[in-house]
């Protein structure tokens, strides 16, 4: 059973992906990207992953896809036309990504499996779990989150500020 | 190899690194031959969750938190690079049109 879901999720997100890099429309894009990551939440919660699967759905698919939304209702529809001024750029980029592939292909024949911690798998993923990471032994590192959000709002507005002021 | 028992199928582990694998050079293809910057920044986000599908994958195999603890980081900081990454695009779309970003060759050396 939980094969089927995961080759049934895997194949929805590959051809979302294929749907990503190849729809002419921005808006195709961004809609392909939204199943590619329903797909992984899929693939999280076989993962027993079960507050990334919530996290992946409500601000991923939720919050930043919308964001992206607004933006090409924003700009109007832009469609890619004509060739680019690079030469040669589709089949440099095929040779980059065929030998990142390749890298990536070797180096997971090489991976070395530790042996599990043996966790009890009823706490793994929960919401509790997580909660005793973040604010145990990562608690610096969730705090220095909020100051990265902070910094990301201060530098949206100061971007969007000169045209406030024209009103 | 390194088998997962879930629901009480084997799945392997190394087949959620491989997906993963798959999905970050898509999203590389998209970075490389894709001309709208939008479209480049979509690219990206794929990139992003396709490195979160690797922590996740080595949380369960090693039974760690600390990969989910690391893939919710990793989505932080993708949200705000979105954010940060489409103010810049609309404040450069309210100058002049961008749909190609061959276009915005200004700073070059």
């Amino acid at each position: 059973m939980a094969i089927a879901v995961f080759f049934v999720a895997a194949a929805i997100a590959v051809l979302g992906g294929i749907g990503v890099i190849t729809f002419h429309q921005p808006i195709r894009s961004v809609l392909s990207l939204v199943l590619v990551m329903l797909a992984l939440s899929v693939i999280f919660l076989l993962l027993s992953a079960q507050f990334v699967f919530a996290v992946q759905i409500i601000v991923y698919a939720g919050a930043v896809m919308v964001l992206f939304l607004f933006v090409i209702t924003l700009l109007g529809p832009a469609r890619e036309l004509g060739r680019g001024r690079l030469r040669y750029q589709g089949s440099l980029s095929a040779v980059f990504v065929l030998v990142l592939l390749g890298l990536m292909w070797t180096m997971l024949q090489g991976v070395q499996y530790r042996q599990p911690d043996k966790a009890d798998l009823n706490f793994f993923g929960t919401v509790q779990a997580i909660a005793v990471g973040l604010f145990t032994t990562y608690l610096y590192p969730f705090e220095l989150t909020s100051i990265l959000l902070l910094v990301a709002a201060i530098g949206a507005i100061y971007l969007s500020r000169k045209h406030i002021d024209e009103l | 190899m390194s088998s997962l028992n879930i629901g009480g199928s084997q799945l392997d582990a190394s087949w959620f690194l491989l997906l993963s694998a798959v999905l970050f050079g898509l999203g590389a293809v998209g970075v490389l031959v894709r001309r709208n910057p939008l479209v480049i920044l979509i690219s990206i986000e794929l990139m992003l969750n396709a490195a979160n599908l690797t922590l996740v994958a080595f949380s369960r195999q090693l039974q760690n938190m600390e990969g989910q603890l690391f893939a919710l980081m990793s989505m932080t900081v993708a949200a705000a690079e979105a954010v940060v990454g489409l103010a810049i695009l609309v404040d450069i779309f309210r100058v002049r049109d961008a749909e190609d970003i061959d276009d915005l060759s200004e700073l070059r050396g």
